[in-house]
């Protein structure tokens, strides 16, 4: 049995969901038949394949896909399967590869996924098996699109092109690498893995929930306090206690940073001013900007502070420190969140330290934040599947949202960006055709 | 480092005891005595990546020095903490001690571990420790403790406690 269009409708309302999205594997199947096919899906970023023959493994959706950069140093997406038995072509996590070899049979492609070689070919003689025909490739994926150099899949050959489909999140992207004195960053190192027991949309719906840090991230917001003040009077603040601080502000402060949505479910906290706004100046930065940008550029650019984006379902990204989180869904339960470091060229080390200070104290599995957020939304996926109610609540100023250029603003506290996500999705989910 | 070398050092026996009483700190919970057992400038790595060299400009799943020592202190087992509402319980086995470096004043000391750490489920954690100790009047501290999973780029869940 699958749901109907009408079925579907009934789970989302315009204050609360239904639990179902959250706990019933049909819904997440049909999730990733209707939207993660559909929308663009973040697969990586271009300097992760800087020369020819590189390549890296991760997943669309549900599906095993191979990015590598081609004899015609074309970046290519294939769906990382052979097209002899099925067998996965590629294991590594990144590496080097002059042609793609099945292990089982011996069956090479280029990297741009043609079938090259098959070993004894005589045996399909006067068969139709025909090698240039695409259903024995390495199979490219419909569409492949970059912005700034990160890499976007869509699964199917219909829909917005990229650029359509970012929308006003493009100016993050936009902005984290303009943050570059060269305009251009690149990925440092190996992502974090982090294994979450949750359904993907609750740690998506948490990236701009602004109601929860003063609650679930006080005990180290009081921890961290507690020791900067024992600290000798005088002593500089800690950049970890810039960073970590933040997180126990207070409503009013989450308030008045406000709350960005826009289409296609996309939204971002901030502007302005985020939890990003605070930090101390690190040497030579600004100097090697001016001499870049000059004054008036370089304000501008600094000056534009988001928290989170969220280019739903997949991809975010906070521009001000340089770090994107990816959500790769496994089951109705079970979420990979990635999150990669990106250094910005030509910026002094100190920079990417900060960076990769700040996912180690916000977002690392051994972090005092994540695993406050971790456990909530296990709590959660565990407890929805009790009858007591099988709602769950979204009409935090309802209603209180006015539109601003391209987007909508709302209080940042406000669960509108939790709303247009499920607009979103009831876009993709209630649409049947393929 | 040949065998010989190892078997010179005397005090062999009493660097392994105090690894062990280390460990033991760990397995009652007790961070903030254990917090003690390091140096002013002492430091704790877990490291991500197979090999890591750099803890600066690559991710670590922890890095930390006294100070973020004593924030974990107090943030451990808090009230407020949603991810500290459960028990937490870990089983340290300690073996195989080898010498790397030795000095008057320092000593750096190679061993395999095994943490059994039970927190919402039991999990298996294994690998290496790199001790480096700062030899005293009294005693040792401890200036960096390395920890090196097996799986250290692993798809982790929740790691609430130093291993
Ligand atoms: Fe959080």
């Amino acid at each position: 049995m699958s749901y109907t269009s009408l079925e579907l409708q009934r789970l989302v309302e315009p204050h609360r969901v239904h639990r179902d999205v959250y706990t019933d594997p049909q819904i997440f199947d049909l999730e990733m038949e209707r939207l993660w096919r559909r929308a663009w899906v973040y697969v990586g970023h271009e300097s992760q394949v800087a020369n020819i023959g590189d390549y890296i493994t991760t997943t669309v959706g549900l599906e095993p896909v191979v990015m590598a950069r081609d004899k015609n140093n074309r970046v290519q997406v294939l769906y990382n399967r052979c097209g002899h038995k099925g067998a996965k072509v590629v294991t590594q996590r990144a590496g080097s590869a002059r042609v793609f070899r099945c292990p089982y049979h011996g069956w090479t492609y280029r990297l741009d996924g043609k079938l090259q070689a098959t070993p004894h070919a005589c045996g399909y003689e006067n068969t139709d098996f025909d090698i240039d025909n695409p259903c024995f490739s390495m199979q490219s994926v419909a569409r492949i699109d970059a912005c700034r150099g990160f890499v976007f899949a869509c699964l199917s050959p219909e829909g917005p092109d990229l650029l359509a489909f970012l929308g006003d999140t493009a100016l993050t992207i936009n902005n984290m690498c303009d943050r570059s004195p060269q305009g251009e960053v690149e990925v440092a190192g190996a992502p974090l893995p982090y294994m979450h027991d949750c359904n993907w949309k609750m740690f998506v719906e948490n990236l701009n929930d602004a109601v929860h840090p003063m609650v679930a991230h006080a005990s180290v917001g009081h921890a961290t306090r507690k020791v900067v003040e024992s600290l000798p009077e005088g002593s500089p603040v800690p950049s970890e206690a810039e960073i970590i601080s933040p997180f126990g502000g207070s409503y009013e402060f989450f308030d008045s940073m406000g709350s960005r949505t826009m289409p296609y479910g996309h939204c971002f906290m901030g502007g302005k001013g985020s939890i990003h706004s605070s930090y101390s100046e690190i040497a030579g930065y600004m100097d090697a900007m001016q001499a870049s940008y000059g004054e008036q550029r370089t304000t501008e650019i600094l000056s534009q502070q988001r928290h989170n984006t969220t280019v739903y379902p997949s991809f975010t990204v906070k521009d001000a420190i340089q770090i994107v989180r990816v959500a790769r869904p496994i089951a109705v339960d079970k979420t990979l969140v990635e999150t990669w470091h990106f250094k910005l060229k030509g910026a002094p080390d100190e920079m990417l330290h900060r960076t990769i200070t700040y996912s180690r104290l916000i977002n690392s599995p051994g972090s005092m934040v994540g695993p406050d957020d971790w456990d909530c939304y296990r709590r959660m996926q565990q407890s929805l599947h009790s009858d007591a109610s099988t709602w769950v609540d979204m009409r935090r100023y309802l209603g209180r949202n006015e539109p601003d250029g391209n987007v909508h603003v709302a209080p940042g506290t406000s669960d509108e960006s939790v709303r247009n996500q499920y607009r979103a999705w009831c876009d993709y989910l209630l649409d049947e055709a393929q | 480092m040949t065998m010989d070398e190892q078997f010179s050092v005397v005090d062999l026996s009493a660097i392994e005891a105090f690894i062990w009483s280390e460990a033991e700190l760990l397995d009652q919970g007790n961070l903030r005595q254990w917090r003690d057992l390091f140096a002013e400038d002492g430091k704790y790595w877990l490291p991500a990546s197979w090999q890591q060299q750099d803890p600066l400009n690559h991710i670590s799943l922890m890095y930390e020095d006294k100070m973020m020592m004593a924030i974990r202190v107090e943030n451990f087992g808090h009230r407020l903490a949603p991810s500290m509402q459960y028990p937490l319980r870990c089983s340290h086995v300690l073996g195989n001690f080898r010498v790397l470096t030795d000095s008057a004043t320092m000593i750096t000391i190679k061993s395999n571990f095994q943490a059994i750490v039970y927190y919402q489920e039991q999990t298996l954690f294994a690998g290496t420790y790199t001790h480096q100790l700062r030899r005293l009047d009294n005693g040792y501290e401890i200036v960096e403790k390395r920890v090196d999973l097996i799986n250290c780029d692993a798809d982790h869940r929740s790691i609430l406690i130093y291993l």
